[in-house]
């Protein structure tokens, strides 16, 4: 590039406004200087993929009606005609029956494909569009899968992203037409260009012979030229092609990338849902990670502090003399106390933060917090790999709401606890042999509990007859 | 204990209270904590031969001083998890001689599972609070440096609980459970006999009655005792 202009950071092109000011001997050298470009290289052979890309994608439809009408000549050849001498082949209703069929069969397989080729073609179109244009087009929704055979072609029919995918090539016509258009301009101005330099090595005839004038390609039409002075003419239509070929590229180019927004990206509300998702995950990682962050600072501070100032009031109560004033034991002993205390509670509050064990996982935390339960608890716990942070705070935190309701509400012997993973979902069951009965909307820990698993489209399922047992069933995603 | 390095000849050989000195090294990440524990050691005549803030100083210290006792904080760098106790138990496999006091400012039953793994000599594990009533912790500093046991209340009370459903220890009175969770702090007869401010010989029906319960058979010293009940809690 090689200009001062001001360069987007992020594609590391030039930005449309060029300098500012924008005086006219700028403007002049901007549209000199835009043929030489990069970006106009990268627009250009977009436009040049886009285009072929466009025709070979149309000419697919017109190729399979060839391919009908190919069929049905071959059909017509190969039946016998002493078969059924009284009628003519193509009246045969076997073989039109056969030929009705195929149709049928191939139109058939066109429809239910057409969302899917629909899809792989987008997925084409956008890598152009991100690779040559810097203009990422996020990807649709993925396409469901139906359940068993009628539901997968049911869904393969509903794929609203493959058919809007399906209609891309039809609706961008038009932008296809510049494409091709800017194409155009860019190669056959660059041949005009050259008429000047090489008309007189083949135009060096003897005086007198009349010779064929060679026409010049413009985008308003061909003219002729048989003179070398017209070679001049042929130049400047030449030059004002290769001059215009840049914005005409890149008005198709533009053209195509919000056409390819509408069509091939994921649509409005699917692209708000998956910026809410994403933005609510990290919300919900940033809030572990920072709850995290403050059991921390008190272990390694204050904790750490007044486990040393408990510790010295000790050494200074061992010191004391035996006759010391009964007023100072007194208060060094009440300090000391004070310091333990405080100890032990600045400790109950960091753990209600960010329960230590859980950096070792869920199974230590899990132990620990079944052992201090009030209820025997049965323990068992099957994951493979370990879910995300966050999920292992809400997943301890509904466990050790759920055990310390059993010990409350459900006047339970034993609960069992179970933690299992299955198809990148957590499972949290906890069931208990006690009175039952337990409703969410009497509000009792359960709303607070499913409305902390609601943060990350878990589910909690509870079942509790009066007269028990209780079974509460908490799923949540692996990753936030 | 007897080669004794000339720079602490003069200091006492017995520590205060009559027990011997130890040779120690503390590995803890907090500065101000390592330096107010090595204080409280050298106040009660124990030798500290080396203070470091981190589990790999720590072997290495271990290795190099052979020290009677370790302790070590469960948190320390890099990760702040249980690198302490990783340490720990690495130390009971390569130097079985030498003790290993392991501190925490939390009890996880899991942590002390793994740190007993059915021996119980030599090793133990004490909320950090416990520090501050200096005389029970040099106590319990000197009885796994001796070999034996010191585990906080809260790791038996956890361990006991976490193993209610085993048979037998339902059948204990309330009496029994007390003077159980003091014999697997790692308190001899005398000293649940003080706890409890009881005769010794009251205890010592108690411990009859509790082996007979459990299934176990006497046995007159301390380690086996705590060993065995340990070990059936743990199973």
């Amino acid at each position: 590039m090689g200009t001062a202009g001001p360069v987007n950071p992020a594609t590391g092109r030039e930005l449309p406004g060029g300098r500012p000011g924008g005086r006219a001997g700028s403007l002049a050298g901007r549209l000199v200087r835009a043929p030489l470009t990069a970006r106009t290289r990268r627009e250009l052979l977009f436009c040049l993929t886009e285009a072929a890309l466009g025709l070979v994608v149309l000419a697919v439809p017109f190729g399979l009606l060839a391919l009908l009408v190919v069929v049905q000549r071959l059909m017509r050849g190969t039946t016998p005609p002493n078969l059924v001498p009284s009628a003519p082949v193509s009246d045969h209703p076997a073989g039109a029956l056969v030929y009705l069929g195929i149709l049928l069969v191939v139109l058939l397989l066109a429809v239910f494909l057409a969302p899917r080729l629909g899809r792989g073609l987008g997925a084409v179109h956008r890598y152009l569009a991100a690779r040559l244009l810097g203009e990422p087009v996020g990807e649709p929704a993925p396409a469901r899968r139906g359940r068993g055979g009628p539901g997968r072609l049911a869904a393969m029919l509903r794929d609203g992203p493959g058919w809007r995918a399906v209609a891309y090539p039809l609706v961008k016509l038009p932008v296809l037409v510049v494409e091709i258009y800017a194409v155009f301009f860019a190669a056959a101005g660059l041949v005009n260009l050259t008429y000047p330099f090489w008309w007189r090595l083949f135009r060096n005839h003897p005086p007198g012979v009349r010779l064929q004038p060679v026409p010049v390609l413009t985008p308003f039409g061909s003219f002729d030229i048989a003179t070398f002075a017209g070679t001049f003419a042929a130049f400047a239509a030449g030059a004002a092609m290769v001059l215009a070929a840049p914005w005409v590229a890149r008005a198709a180019a533009a053209a195509d990338v919000w056409l390819m927004r509408g069509l091939l990206g994921p649509g409005r509300l699917a692209q708000r849902v998956a910026d809410l998702e994403q933005s609510r995950a990290l919300a919900v990682e940033d809030s572990a990670a920072l709850l995290r962050r403050l059991e921390r600072d008190l272990h390694d501070g204050a904790q750490i502090r007044l486990a040393t100032l408990a510790m010295n009031l000790g050494m200074a109560r061992e010191k004391l003399p035996a006759d010391a004033d009964p007023d100072v034991r007194e208060l060094v002993d009440a300090a000391h106390q004070g310091a333990k205390d405080a100890l032990a509670d600045l400790r109950n509050l960091a753990r209600g933060i960010h329960p230590p064990a859980l950096d070792n996982g869920l199974a230590d935390a899990l132990a620990t917090l079944a052992a201090g339960s009030a209820v025997p608890v049965e323990l068992t716990t099957a994951l493979p790999r370990r879910p995300a942070p966050a999920i292992e705070t809400i997943a301890y935190f509904c466990a050790a709401e759920l055990l310390a309701n059993a010990a409350k509400h459900s006047h339970a012997n034993r609960v069992t606890v179970e933690l299992t993973e299955r198809e990148a979902e957590l499972t949290l069951r906890v069931s208990d042999d006690g009175a039952g009965g337990a409703d969410p909307a009497r509000g009792s820990g359960l709303s607070g509990l499913a409305q902390r698993v609601r943060t990350v489209d878990g589910r909690v399922e509870i079942v509790s007859p009066p007269g028990g047992p209780t079974q509460v069933t908490v799923t949540l995603p692996m990753h936030a | 204990m007897t080669a004794s390095p000339p720079e602490s000849a003069s200091a006492p050989q017995r520590a205060a209270g009559g027990a011997p000195r130890l040779r120690v090294v503390i590995a803890e990440d907090a500065a101000l904590f390592r330096e107010g524990l090595a204080r409280l050691l050298a106040d009660r005549g124990h030798q500290v031969v080396a203070a470091v803030g981190d589990a790999d100083a720590l072997l290495a210290a271990v290795a190099r001083h052979r020290p009677d006792v370790a302790v070590a904080d469960i948190r320390m760098p890099p990760t702040h998890t249980d690198e302490g106790l990783r340490a720990a138990i690495e130390m009971r496999h390569d130097h079985p001689g030498t003790g290993v006091l392991v501190l925490s400012q939390y009890i996880e039953t899991r942590y002390a599972a793994r740190l007993l793994a059915g021996n119980a000599a030599g090793v133990g594990y004490l909320l950090k609070d416990r520090v501050a009533d200096v005389a029970e912790f040099a106590d319990a500093l000197a009885r796994v440096a001796a070999g034996g046991t010191a585990l906080d209340p809260e790791v038996v009370s956890q361990l006991v609980r976490a193993s209610r459903q085993v048979q037998g220890i339902a059948t204990l009175t309330p009496r029994e459970r007390e003077v159980l969770a003091l014999m697997a702090e790692g308190r001899s007869n005398a000293g649940i006999a003080a706890a409890l401010v009881v005769s010794a010989g009251v205890v010592e029906k108690h411990v009859a009655s509790i082996f007979g319960k459990l299934g176990l058979p006497p046995s007159e010293a301390d380690n086996r005792r705590v060993l065995a009940v340990l070990r059936y809690l743990g199973s």
